[in-house]
């Protein structure tokens, strides 16, 4: 268990608290610049902006980096360019100083489990970027660490890679009973990885809670934007602020609720269409199944039901 | 504006063993939006500086409106280019960057600041065209980088090398449409590289998959979707991929393997296959009802559905396919609906 | 907003430093400020005379003269090391095999000792066995650097140029390498002449390394010493005596300590203050483009 308690990221105004389970995944989902590096560089003792008390295992922890039970994957794919992937893998059990025959036992099993056994012998630079974040996470796991972080791991890989990786990810880390920290700031990862999700926002913490239960209910506008892929569509009705995700607008002529959407562009990417244009002058956007024909100009009938909509005072 | 035509295009680099590119054959119209997709390694980048005269063909041509241009360097080829990241002229301001290639073709002062106004109104930076390049935001400049390759009006063809990966998830598309919409209002010529699909599908006008064994595929964004010539253009297309089993069965399905798209699949006890739920990943509700991907375990390997979700992890299940493409050495002999 | 350091304690690491600079530098510096304002007959007799030394030393002829060859020599070599410099960077290849060997024979001249450099010039350039020397005045142009105030000069900045441009060199190609690929491709395709992507491509890009380069030879230059004192001694006449040997006669030679310590601490203070003005300048041109 992770208790982390005033936490002041840099640009926030107020402190927060949170309690980050054991043998859980939680996703740390937030733009660019609203804090997550730094919340890992606190929690793993680096030099950082941020300040705020530790606690693992309801153990208070002021140790330096290297004293502390906690791992962490960087963006980067970091490992020792001028050793072998055993070796990665067994440096931080020699800097345990663990038995020889314990150190080759684990690091056979780690290598299997990131699938990296036929390459124990060769140099990180011979890797494909896939596999160098592999061996960066096989390098963390093999830390055996009460705390594991990953601060945006997969951001850096090609895209299919990255789908075959997340979904790896979350069998291997589920397997252990130690706290994951995970970034990003794609809502997706939040669904396929997370048990857990803290949104994040200019350093402070909007809402945590099951990532469905997030999504079904927003405590704020900012917390319903943040957890929506594309953002969310507003309008107003009696002087309030409402908003429609756009996955909850049908393209139909019946429904609880109607809009007209003048049509500026269309993209799809294959099983689901985004189509991009204007709804009572707001910019909007709605996402379909399969590869919708609108074309520019055109204005689409909406519909959406009252359930789905979120009213924001 | 010209039609890009490559014939027969090897390119090995000295000393290297193998072909980086072998006998690659490809043509795109004039005006066409096209895309190029590939995972790393399978010689995008090769591809590209071959387009740009930065390298040269081992053998094969590259053809700009018929005339052989494979020799020729990159000054004289009428190429623009978008990299990965802003590559302006920090020194100097907006319209400064934007008029420096036409400067340097010696066009007169008036032409050049005409067309300055013409470019920056399009990408809409009018605005912004006396600010120094370095005091934008990362968006900003990709913008006016954009904007640079497009000056030139006698453009033959404009290359984009991933040029969203600087650009935040959240506003990639903004610039993919503007993308999109001064590719159509001008009429050049594009050749987009990704190993994004999404980007690909959505930017181009036809995709070409790429893979080390050259191009696998080139059609529409739909028939690159539903009817991939491949099995591994299904694989690769598509999020998570396409969905393959023995064809037998589907039964009525003919050659030795049946594709079919995880939104082609549901849940159904009279379904054609069965398995237990091994994964659920949800995706958000639509219709008050939890939707995401369901990964079931099958005699014959993982397979992924995707729409409602009204299952738990280890609940027995059926599967029902309702479309498929057939698949016969991997590659595509029929497709069709089931009933 | 700001955020107080967490720990204070990462100051006491800056101590072993702060300690061994404060003996290094301090210490002595403070002696001799303590020299420049005495006047020292012998080691036990000494009176206070204020600023006497300074005034004394600013308004002496030599002192002014001296000083005014300096600059002149610092700001001629500069001129020709820098410019020469860049290209040189830029005519090395990047990712050819010759590269290593290329950059080991341009470091050559930096790993000389200095003495050694002025003892070559000093051979190399002698009208009667030099090979130099000797080739000038066969070509008819009469040449004789122990002789020809000219000749001397050009000598000795010919043998500045020699000895130091491989260091700015060695900078600049460390700067050029920095360069992302694509910024020479864009310019490629843009049309951008050879001295247009240096304009714009290189000098933007290599301005951290330059600013180093010009200090490091602003500085060092000030301070030449040992090659004109091998080379020439100062001569022929004065002509090229700087002020670090006109320094050097004063203390050692003559034995003013007083005068000579003065001549050190304005000395001193000229190059801060040289240093000085170039980095504001150039900080300065920072703040403005934003």
């Amino acid at each position: 268990m992770l208790e982390l308690n005033d936490v002041r990221l840099p640009g926030a105004s107020v402190a927060f608290a949170h309690t980050f389970a054991a043998g859980e995944i939680s996703v740390v989902l937030g733009a660019n610049q609203s804090g997550k590096t730094d919340l890992c560089r606190l929690i793993a003792g680096l030099p950082t902006r941020a300040s705020g008390a530790v606690r693992i295992d309801g153990e208070p922890v002021v140790a330096g980096p290297r004293h502390r039970p906690v791992a962490m994957v960087y963006q980067a794919f970091i490992n020792y360019p001028n050793l072998t992937v055993a070796e990665n893998i067994a440096s931080p059990l020699k800097a345990r100083r663990r038995a020889q025959a314990e150190i080759a036992a684990a690091v056979h099993e780690l290598a299997a489990k990131l699938g990296l056994e036929h390459l124990l012998q060769r140099q990180p630079a011979e890797l494909s970027g896939g596999q160098q974040q592999r061996l960066a996470i096989a390098r963390a796991l093999a830390k055996d660490a009460r705390v594991l972080l990953l601060d945006e791991p997969l951001v850096n890989l090609d895209f299919k890679l990255r789908e075959a990786l997340q979904t790896e990810l979350r069998a291997l880390l589920k397997a252990s009973d130690t706290v994951v920290v995970y970034t990003t700031s794609d809502p997706r990862d939040a669904f396929a990885l997370g048990d857990e999700v803290v949104l994040l926002s200019s350093g402070e913490k909007l809402q945590a809670g099951a990532p469905i239960a997030v999504y079904t209910n927003p405590s704020s506008l900012a917390a319903m934007q943040l957890l929506s892929d594309p953002g969310v569509n507003l309008f107003e009705r009696d002087g309030h602020t409402h908003a429609v995700r756009p996955e909850h607008l049908r393209v139909s002529t019946d429904g609880e609720l109607s809009f007209d959407l003048r049509v500026t562009a269309n993209e799809t990417n294959g099983d689901e269409s985004f189509v991009h244009g204007v709804v009572e002058e707001r910019d909007w956007v709605v996402r379909t199944r399969g590869m919708l024909e609108a074309l520019p100009g055109d204005v689409l009938r909406l519909s959406a039901r009252h359930d789905d909509v979120r009213r924001f005072t | 504006m010209s039609s890009i035509e490559l014939k027969n295009l090897r390119f090995c680099y000295p000393g290297a063993d193998e072909d980086t590119l072998s006998d690659l054959n490809l043509q795109i119209a004039n005006g066409e939006a096209h895309a190029l997709l590939g995972a790393s390694g399978a010689g995008k980048t090769t591809l590209l500086n071959l387009l740009s005269g930065l390298l040269v063909p081992t053998a094969g041509q590259v053809l700009f409106d018929g005339r052989d241009v494979s020799e020729l360097p990159g000054r004289e080829r009428a190429v623009a280019q978008v990299f990965q990241f802003p590559v302006l002229y920090e020194a100097m301001s907006v319209a400064e960057n934007l008029a420096f290639p036409l400067r340097n073709r010696g066009l007169d002062a008036e032409a050049i600041s005409a067309r300055v106004a013409y470019v920056s109104d399009e990408l809409e930076l009018g605005d912004r065209l006396a600010r120094k390049a370095t005091s934008l935001s990362l968006f900003e400049k990709q913008l006016v980088a954009v904007g640079k390759a497009l000056m030139r009006p006698d453009v033959s063809l404009v290359l984009l090398d991933e040029p969203l990966t600087a650009v935040e998830p959240r506003i990639k598309w903004r610039l993919r449409q503007t993308l999109r919409k001064v590719q159509a209002d001008l009429g050049v010529t594009m050749i987009y590289v990704t190993h994004d699909q999404t980007e690909a599908l959505t930017f181009a006008d036809r995709v070409s998959v790429l893979t080390a064994d050259g191009i696998v595929q080139t059609g529409s964004p739909r028939e690159v979707y539903q009817s991939p010539a491949q099995e591994f253009v299904g694989h690769f297309v598509g999020s998570p991929g396409m969905n393959f089993i023995p064809a037998n069965v589907l039964q009525t399905v003919p050659g030795d393997r049946a594709g079919f798209r995880p939104e082609w699949a549901s849940i159904d006890p009279g379904g054609q296959l069965a398995g237990s739920v091994g994964r659920v990943s949800l995706l958000g509700t639509r219709g008050g009802v939890a939707e995401g991907l369901v990964t079931v375990f099958t005699e014959h390997g993982e397979v992924n559905v995707r729409g409602p979700v009204e299952v738990q992890e280890g609940d027995a299940v059926g599967i029902r396919v309702d479309r498929y493409v057939a698949f016969a050495n991997e590659l595509r002999i029929a497709e069709g609906e089931l009933a | 907003m700001s955020y107080k350091p967490q720990n204070n304690r990462a100051w006491l690491g800056v101590l072993p430093v702060l300690l061994i600079v404060a003996f290094s530098a301090v210490v002595p510096l403070m002696t001799v400020i303590n020299y420049s304002v005495q006047d020292i007959l012998d080691f036990n007799t000494r009176f206070f005379v204020g600023f006497e030394w300074y005034v004394q030393t600013l308004n002496d002829e030599r002192f002014i003269e001296a000083f005014g060859r300096q600059l002149a020599f610092s700001f001629t070599v500069l001129a020709l090391e820098i410019p020469l410099g860049i290209a040189v960077a830029r005519g090395i290849p990047k990712n050819s095999r010759l590269t290593p060997l290329i950059l080991i024979v341009l470091a050559l001249p930096l790993l000389i000792p200095w003495n050694v450099v002025g003892t070559i010039w000093q051979i190399f350039a002698r009208s009667d066995i030099g090979l130099l020397g000797v080739a000038i005045n066969a070509m008819g142009i009469s040449y004789n650097y122990t002789s020809e105030p000219l000749h001397a000069w050009l000598t000795l900045v010919a043998m500045d140029v020699w000895h130091w441009t491989s260091l700015v060199a060695l900078l600049a190609f460390a700067g050029l390498t920095a360069i992302p690929q694509p910024y020479y491709q864009a310019a490629e395709l843009d049309g951008a002449s050879s001295w247009q992507v240096l304009r714009y491509v290189e000098l933007p890009r290599l301005r951290g390394v330059l600013i180093i380069a010009v200090l490091l030879r602003l500085m060092d230059s000030f301070m030449i010493y040992t090659e004109p004192f091998v080379l020439t001694g100062g001569g022929p006449g004065n002509t090229t005596t700087f002020l670090s040997q006109y320094l050097a006669t004063m203390a050692v030679g003559q034995f003013d300590l007083g005068p000579a310590a003065a001549f050190s601490v304005i000395y001193f203070l000229f190059i801060l203050l040289f240093c000085w003005l170039f980095y504001q300048s150039v900080v300065k041109r920072d703040e403005e483009t934003p």
